[in-house]
């Protein structure tokens, strides 16, 4: 079986989350994807989307063939349950933040990015991390971070992150406090 | 060494599990097993139940569930529901179309007389509830006796399969309000959690497949005073309505098969609206699959109830759409009272260390003399 | 009814864990969504299971939707591998995860699912405990109302809370609450950390390992990230107090079979109406006991070396 066919394996699916939910965890670490092939978007996607979800993908990251496997119902950024964006430009419009009753409808970005490991290094705080936590990302404009302080300057409201590369993932929950190095 | 911990887990599920079939068999050499078909024909009103509070029509398998659960009927649905959760679903339907049901029972409380008439159908409403004794010792031919001797007796007439539907001409004469075209789909209670305030048909579905005996506490509740409904019912059906399944080639509608329902309207108080128009009756629907009267007639009172409750704020439990619907599910329920008999020595060791703290206190403060220094 | 119609008896096989892959998709949207608001519980559809509500279904759903081959599972109940619920709930994903390992050994687990109890070894990065839960909501002794409750979880507005538990202090000069105690999570959402004793609640506080805690009948799940703030409500004055163990003359009780003086103690009444004190967890008690006499042969044994050395 190829290694396409095999992203769509139930088995290949529970590995992907179960990197993904240690990305969570513990924000700002980089878990790489084996056998990702360059297209880690599609595992991370397979692994929580599906028709009960919508999505927003304005620039076309996802193949055709990929968002018909998905299922999920495609829908304008504002209000999708996932926004799939690349890191080199941030959003025109306002992503669903959730309420204070239910925070949990606040969407989560897919953000494509160059590289994890490699770049602009960010000092990251909060849950999660014991201390502090850097991550070095490539290909992300820093205007993504001034909006995401904005869109989560309301706890518990905001928007959760998913950092993808072509092979691995990081993951910046909406209570990671982001800085940029050199930044006060 | 003193106490040795206790062991054997394992070992008293399968010995439970044992005595259980042990006293399913119990009849031994004098016994025969009970076949589905008659679990599911002669006992086709526990049959109906365990396939409405299951939520999957598959008659053969709720009575499979009775035979394995010894006739519990909170087991048999539980049973039958969390099989039902194992199933892929392959695809959603469109609406159905209740007023093409085949009949064999509808009555209206509301009019002496109505088109096609006042059909009774097979009931025991007006049957003297004396104890045939005759069951005791029925024959295998006797029992075979009445299906001929009914069907030898069916008149050639052809009646019509379905009649029209009483609340049509109601709303016809405007004392209905008019049906709306809802925006949007059934809210999917086996995809999505109850989050309050829930649309309607979030309360229909979960009384639909709610367990009869809650749902009749509650209804009766308001029956007796402690609601306004003052209900009169317009119609009840019983019969089979036609599943069409869209085809998945043409799109074309086709009958895919047929399943029994009970559908109860009920007409309750008139609401005047000023900004509405004319005050008109309200309705109260219930249905369920099946054939269970008093659970549809229950389910029809609290959608009324309920209807009000989410409009004007809940007066009374019955109203109310937290209370009603969180509480009537048999599954739920049946589970949770269930649990307390798993053990829970922790949080009892935990409990007796804080009453244990307390009492010395207490103790403590008792032995000090009233106002003296310490 | 169609009276020629046979049941099917070889019904499709249940599919990996016997969750549907829908449904272990949304357990995950929602785990991931617990995590990042954490504390917050986060609602989901809840299937039903073939063990009843109230017996862990909620935290099965989790461990169902996380579970690989590869993974070595643990299941206890009130701290013991052996609590009929515990056998129940490991054979049946012995029976629907082929190729998963399961153990008695907190250690050697990477996934933990307890009722009542969170073991007594420190849990690391590589761990993931799944706490199973009746009442997710500590508000509900206060309010009635979900909908009114969420309005409050959203503000962090505790006071009808912290009133309850004041009022308990004016009456019984303690708060008596003993399990389920109310915890601050991050500064903000109040959990009901499940019926675990007052004595594991410290426990929550800056783990390494991520707790999840799952709800079936209640359809919630919300998480304790690592290295997170786990605050029991308290007031200045009156502190948050563990289970005391201590015997009448002052004596921290030890476990009659491995002599622990750390762990939290089952109290065990036997047939002359006696009491025994012994560890909850078991694996804790037992993993003592074997490095005991390890440790009593290992004696003998350097002493031979020695021996021949000489």
């Amino acid at each position: 079986m190829t290694n396409e066919a095999l992203a769509w394996l139930p088995a290949r699916q529970q590995q992907v989350f179960r990197r993904l939910m240690t990305a969570f965890s513990y924000p700002g670490r980089v878990q790489s994807l084996e056998g990702a092939e360059g297209n880690a978007m599609r595992l991370i996607l397979g692994t929580l989307v599906d028709g009960a979800c919508t999505l927003s993908d304005i620039h076309h990251l996802l193949e055709r063939d990929d968002r018909r496997r998905l299922g999920a119902r495609m829908c304008s950024l504002e209000v999708a349950d996932f926004i799939l964006a690349p890191g080199t430009q941030v959003l025109e419009g306002t992503p669903r933040l959730g309420s204070l009753e239910n925070p949990e409808q606040g969407a989560t970005v897919v953000l494509a990015v160059s590289a994890l490991g490699t770049g602009v290094c960010l000092n990251l705080q909060g849950p999660g991390i014991s201390g502090k936590q850097p991550l070095r990302v490539s290909g992300v404009d820093p205007a993504w971070w001034t909006q995401r302080a904005e869109w989560n300057a309301h706890f518990p409201m905001g928007v959760d992150f998913v950092l993808v590369s072509d092979n691995a993932v990081a993951a910046l929950p909406r209570t990671t406090l982001v800085t940029m190095e050199g930044a006060h | 060494m003193g106490y040795v911990a206790i062991k054997g887990g394992g070992r008293a599920i399968a010995g439970a599990e044992s005595a259980v079939e042990a006293l399913r068999c119990a009849e031994g050499e004098q016994g025969t097993p009970l076949s589905l078909s008659a679990i599911e024909q002669q006992l086709r009103l526990l049959t109906s139940r365990i396939v409405s509070e299951g939520g999957l029509y598959h008659p053969r398998l709720a009575a499979l569930a009775i035979k394995q659960m010894q006739g519990d009927t909170l087991e048999a649905a539980f049973a039958l529901r969390a099989y039902r959760s194992t199933k892929p679903r392959l695809m959603d339907l469109p609406v159905q179309d209740t007023s093409r049901m085949r009949l064999i029972r509808r009555i209206s409380s509301a009019f002496k007389d109505i088109p096609g008439g006042q059909m009774l159908g097979p009931t025991n409403d007006y049957a003297l509830r004396l104890m045939r004794l005759d069951l005791a010792h029925e024959s295998a031919e006797d029992f075979r006796a009445v299906s001929r001797r009914f069907l030898d007796g069916i008149p050639d007439a052809n009646l019509p399969d379905t009649y029209p539907k009483v609340v049509d001409a109601l709303r016809e004469e405007g004392l209905l309000p008019p049906l709306t075209r809802r925006a949007h789909g059934a809210f999917d209670i086996t995809r999505d959690p109850l989050v309050f305030p829930v649309p309607r048909s979030a309360a229909l579905a979960t009384m639909a497949r709610a367990e009869t005996g809650s749902l009749l506490a509650i209804a009766y509740s308001n029956m007796r005073g402690y609601g306004d409904v003052h209900p009169t019912i317009a119609e009840l059906r019983v019969g089979y309505v036609p599943v069409m399944v869209p085809h998945p080639v043409t799109g074309e509608p086709i009958e895919a098969g047929e399943v029994l329902m009970t559908e109860c309207e009920v007409v309750a108080m008139y609401e005047g609206d000023t900004t509405d128009g004319p005050p008109t009756f309200t309705l109260g629907y219930g249905a369920c699959f099946g054939h269970n009267e008093v659970k549809a007639i229950s389910m029809a009172i609290l959608d009324r109830a309920l209807q009000k409750g989410m409009r004007d704020g809940p007066s009374n439990p019955s109203e109310d759409p937290e209370f009603v619907l969180l509480h009537v599910d048999g599954v739920d329920s049946m589970g949770f009272a269930s649990h307390y008999k798993m053990p829970h020595y922790v949080t009892f060791q935990s409990d007796m260390d804080r009453l244990r703290t307390t009492q010395d206190k207490a103790t403590a403060a008792q032995s000090q003399p009233e106002g003296a220094q310490p | 009814m169609n009276p020629g119609y046979e049941l099917p008896l070889d019904e499709a096989g249940y599919s990996f864990g016997f969750l549907d892959e829908y449904a272990k998709r949304e357990v995950r949207r929602t785990i991931l969504k617990a995590i990042c608001i954490p504390g917050y519980q986060t609602p989901y559809a809840s299937r039903e299971m073939p063990m009843g509500r109230g017996f862990g279904t909620g935290g099965l759903q989790v461990t169902l939707s996380l579970i690989g081959e590869g993974d070595t599972l643990k299941v206890i109940d009130q701290g013991a591998d052996d609590s009929v619920n515990a056998v129940n709930l490991r054979h049946f994903v012995e029976l629907t995860c082929p190729g998963v390992d399961t153990t008695e050994h907190t250690a050697e687990a990477t996934l933990i699912q307890s009722r009542h109890r969170i073991p007594e070894t420190p849990l690391t990065e590589a761990q993931v405990l799944i706490l199973q839960v009746p009442y997710p909501d500590p508000l509900v002794v206060v309010e009635p109302s979900e909908a009114k409750r969420k309005v409050m979880h959203g503000e962090g507005d505790y006071s009808r809370l912290l009133t309850k538990l004041y009022e308990d202090i004016v009456q019984f000069d303690e708060i008596t609450i003993s399990h389920r105690y109310p915890t601050r999570i991050n500064g903000h959402y109040v959990i009901d950390p499940s019926p675990i004793p007052r004595y594991d609640v410290p426990q929550l506080h800056q783990n390494r390992a991520l707790v999840l805690l799952g709800a079936g009948r209640e359809k919630k799940i919300y998480a304790v990230p690592p290295y997170t703030r786990a605050d029991p409500l308290a007031f200045d004055d009156v502190p948050f107090r563990t289970e005391d163990f201590t015997d009448d003359h002052g004596q921290r009780r030890a476990c009659e079979r491995c002599g622990a003086t750390d762990s939290f103690l089952d109290e065990l009444i036997d047939d002359d109406g006696h009491k025994h004190w012994q560890c909850s967890d078991s694996d804790y008690c037992n993993s003592r006991l074997t490095t005991q006499n390890a440790q009593s042969t290992g004696v003998v044994a350097g002493v031979a070396d020695q021996e021949v050395k000489a």
